[in-house]
């Protein structure tokens, strides 16, 4: 990272913690052994996974023999989504998921459109959240599946995870839910949550790029069918050698997020307040999703501004326009549609995502920056733009 | 190989736009198409361009087109507008092919304000 810039898309990614990095570093040249091995040097990378396995669980309040490593949350919304499907397809193949989820999983539903699966695409209201009156009434006898986002990535927007889940647990529907950008961020209890099944990735909350896991519920029927295969590791549910060094990582990660969240949460909340503050005023500027959610994301829409532009007038500040992962797109982003944008409103959105590194000079600088932008873009466009 | 969208050359006339705005009193066109909205005015003495400004809302390579284009049209016969092509522009600062058809509606704008100029139409 180059001290030219303000980094303000925490979202998108996070860097190592200088101490995860350590640990890491620490663990490559203590063993170079591939964990599945038995001899000496294998066991201890063995050891060093079962720590980080333990680490990872006290985050989450769960046994550390419900989770498998993956490498990231896009391989665990896939193992989670086609395997937890598939698993229950004897049983149904309706399955339901939101408009507003990540690629990761709406493209892994796509898939499963073509293997015979039905679905449903749960409509968001205007601020982002589902309704559980009308998401109960979207379910059906032979529903299987659900899969629903904790917290939106271009929105910030918290959904009601414990309602809709205790719906799904009444009907015995497996309950996935990706929580890429709620882990390590937001206080989560598997032990009180009903979720099935949960997607986690170390490098949103200050850990290595590469690796993650999926939590798997010890209850009955709740099981996936792998999706690669290859070897007999962890249960044959995600064959491959393991990552001892990313997995030490994401372990440490996790024991430090478990330490912070409170502390964290506050500072992100006064950082939002003191970006909201710098810019609500501005005539055309809207907030976008619920104005309760993640306090880690702020996403507005400025009325007369073309989006691309605003985004390079912005610079040095490093924003987004929609999902990292989407953003070569010229497409407006398909979850601001979704909340009912026009196609002009979403492709001026601009995705604000502080994070621990963040100082409220920073967003005060960004704030008074983005008023600057936004009236050179005004001050250049003919009357009547847009 | 660059992974940045802007050129060098984009990124500066972005950023410094000494062309845009209006001449009051001068003859104007404004075209709204492929998603953009570009706004040019021109003033004349004797058949050639003495000052020319642009309005523009679209995306960064638009508006670097119109500075450049602004610039480079001062000083020429009025006439020549009539048939200006975007092709030089877009391979110098350059225009990556999905934004030919924003590019193009600038050329629009420099012929039909040089047709406008020429003879009133």
């Amino acid at each position: 990272m180059t001290e030219d810039y303000i980094y303000l898309d925490y979202a998108a990614s996070t860097p190592v913690d200088p101490r995860v990095f350590d640990r890491m570093r620490a663990c490559s040249e203590a063993t170079c052994a591939n964990p599945s091995s038995t001899h000496a040097a294998g066991r201890l990378s063995q050891d060093i996974i079962a720590s980080a396995a333990i680490q990872v669980a006290e985050l989450l309040n769960v046994d550390p023999e419900t989770l498998v490593w993956t490498s990231g949350a896009t391989e665990s919304d896939n193992l989670a989504i086609a395997g937890g499907a598939r698993y229950r397809a004897h049983r149904g193949k309706h399955i339901v998921t939101m408009k507003t989820e990540h690629k990761a999983v709406t493209d892994v539903f796509d898939a499963l459109a073509k293997e015979g699966f039905e679905i449903t695409w749960a409509d968001a209201g205007a601020n982002g959240l589902l309704d559980p009156a009308a998401f109960e009434a979207a379910l059906r006898d032979d529903t299987q599946f659900v899969s629903i986002m904790f917290v939106n990535n271009e929105t910030g927007v918290i959904q009601d995870i414990e309602a809709l889940g205790t719906i799904c647990r009444q009907r015995d529907i497996l309950f996935h839910v990706d929580a890429a950008q709620a882990v390590g961020k937001l206080p989560i209890d598997l032990g009180k949550l009903p979720i099935d099944l949960m997607s986690l990735t170390a490098h949103k909350f200050y850990g290595p790029k590469g690796v993650g896991a999926l939590y798997i519920a010890d209850r009955p029927g709740c099981h996936v069918e792998p999706i690669l295969f290859g070897g007999g590791q962890q249960r044959r549910l995600r064959p491959g050698t393991l990552p001892t060094e990313l997995i030490a990582g994401l372990g440490l990660t996790a024991e430090i997020a478990a330490g912070r969240i409170d502390d964290d949460l506050e500072h992100l909340k006064a950082l939002r307040e003191a970006l909201w503050a710098g810019i609500r005023d501005i005539e055309g500027i809207s907030l976008n999703g619920d104005p309760n959610g993640f306090p880690g994301i702020l996403n507005v829409s400025i009325d007369d501004v073309e989006g691309e532009s605003l985004l390079l007038a912005l610079e040095p500040l490093l924003v987004a326009t929609g999902s990292a992962c989407n953003s070569k797109s010229q497409e407006p982003s398909y979850v601001l549609r979704a909340l009912g944008l026009t196609d002009m409103q979403a492709q001026s959105a601009i995705r604000f995502s502080v994070g621990r590194p963040t100082t409220v000079d920073e967003v005060e600088f960004a704030a008074g920056h983005y008023r600057a932008a936004v009236d050179k873009l005004r001050g250049l466009a003919p009357e009547n733009a847009a | 190989m660059s992974t940045d969208p802007y050129s060098a050359t984009v990124r500066e006339l972005f950023a410094t736009t000494p062309h845009a705005g209006d001449l009051a009193g001068a003859e104007s066109v404004s075209i709204t198409d492929q998603e953009v909205r570009i706004r040019l005015s021109a003033g004349v003495e004797d058949g050639v361009i003495t000052a020319m400004r642009f309005r523009a809302w679209g995306c960064p390579h638009l508006i670097a087109g119109a500075e450049t284009a602004c610039a480079a049209l001062e000083g020429c016969v009025a006439a020549g507008l009539v048939d200006w092509a975007a092709s030089d522009l877009m391979e110098n600062l350059p225009v990556p092919v999905e934004k030919t058809g924003r590019i193009l509606v600038l050329e629009d704008a420099v012929r039909s304000l040089g047709r406008r100029l020429c003879d009133g139409t």
